[in-house]
């Protein structure tokens, strides 16, 4: 068996599970299981930011692979795909080519439609605003502004630009919609609109990876990730108390 | 009994927001809305809602950990949606508010307040998770010694 076609296959593996917000120790296990589902003996390190892996096969010649990871989302779906496809390797074998194409189909599954996720975006937003004990009223405005902040913050993803600038506008547009609203109708409760319509902003994922991370030793990746939850809290932040300092004066 | 609504819809949106499969998107709902009963009961019991939050999590992690095996899913799919409604939103706000507004001394005691509901929240989930895994663990270890003395 060709070793460096079956590392490939593990690192694309490795790729997307880290691509979709995937816990390392996920990620790992899967690249070596597939590895070693075709005989090859791999090594891997994983990281937030960049992926390693190095192995041998039958001819003892090593090989490793680097893959850095530039786009972070979150994805569950494909995990899920992901870690039904490598059950399934260990279970049954299957032929590389048939395995690639697999993954690459699962490289390339479709994201759900877009009106879709911006409905649930809206809807969150007036959950959240109706479970923080808001009225009617404030669930009815935050929705509109939660799907503008999610209409933003995938256009700027989309083009490429680093994520916490995103957040940071995100904050800025959420604080002035929400004052706009306090000025034309000046009866709802502005930290209830506020606090609802970012909540899909919330770094969720990021702090439950991170203790997952921890708990398996995996610590660079673990502290990275509770980085990387502060600072979306810090650029939201931000970003809110500058509207929130010009819209009191 | 319309929070519970409320809360059962405040894990499902984030969890088409996250792109769940649309079988298990009705799993992860129920999740939010175990976690929001545990800690509605416990916050309404004991009067703390930093100790409700720790259990309101744990019961979200030992219900993701079951269906998990149930679903075939990874429990992280079900947890990270369900933990939603516990997350201190609108404390994390008040905290930018009192910064904003010169309010410091405010601002420190609701920073506190929403880290130790996030530390709650996490550990809760963790506390579950390292348990019914080291119970795995030790029964996975008993069975080796066995079969090594047989």
């Amino acid at each position: 068996m060709n070793t460096d076609r079956v590392l490939r296959l593990a690192l694309l593996a490795g790729e997307i599970l880290m691509e979709s917000g995937s816990e390392i120790y996920r990620a790992e296990d899967t690249a070596r299981i597939i590895s070693k589902s075709y005989g090859v003996n791999a090594e891997c390190f994983f990281m937030p930011t960049g992926i390693f892996i190095s192995g041998y096969g039958g001819d003892k010649k090593v090989i490793s692979l680097m893959k850095r990871i530039t786009n972070r989302t979150v994805d569950l779906h494909r995990i899920e795909m992901i870690n039904s496809f490598s059950r399934k390797l260990n279970e049954e074998s299957i032929s590389i080519e048939e395995a690639e194409r697999e993954l690459r189909k699962i490289s390339e599954y479709p994201y759900r439609n877009f009106p879709s996720m911006l409905t649930a975006a809206a809807f969150t937003a007036s959950v959240y605003s109706l479970l923080f004990k808001g009225t009617i009223i404030d669930a009815l405005i935050a929705a509109p502004i939660s799907a503008v902040i999610y209409l933003v913050n995938s256009g700027i993803s989309k083009i490429g630009f680093f994520q916490f600038f995103s957040l940071f506008v995100s904050g800025i547009i959420a604080g002035a919609l929400a004052i706009f609203a306090k000025k034309v109708y000046p009866l709802i409760n502005i930290d209830k609109v506020i606090a609802g319509s970012i909540m899909i902003l919330v770094p969720g994922i990021a702090i439950t990876s991170a203790i997952k991370d921890a708990l398996k030793g995996d610590l660079v990746s673990s502290v990275a990730r509770i980085g990387e939850a502060m600072l979306v809290v810090v650029a939201v932040g931000v970003g809110l108390g500058l509207m929130i300092i010009i819209g009191l004066h | 009994m319309e929070e519970l609504l409320l809360a059962f819809f405040g894990s499902f949106f984030p969890a088409i927001l996250f792109n769940t499969e649309k079988k298990i998107l009705g799993w992860a709902g129920v999740s939010g809305l175990v976690g929001w009963t545990v800690y509605k009961v416990l916050t309404y019991l004991t009067g703390m809602p930093v100790l409700a939050t720790f259990f309101g999590a744990a019961a979200i992690g030992f219900y993701s950990e079951i269906m998990a095996r149930r679903l075939k899913t990874p429990a992280s799919v079900l947890s990270i949606s369900g933990m939603y409604p516990l997350v201190p939103g609108i404390t994390a706000y008040l905290v930018v508010e009192n910064i904003v507004t010169g309010n410091l001394s405010a601002a420190l005691n609701k920073g506190i307040e929403t880290l130790s509901y996030a530390g709650a929240i996490a550990f809760g989930i963790m506390f579950v998770t390292t348990s019914m895994q080291f119970q795995a663990k030790y029964k996975e270890f008993f069975k080796r010694k066995k079969k090594s003395e047989a």
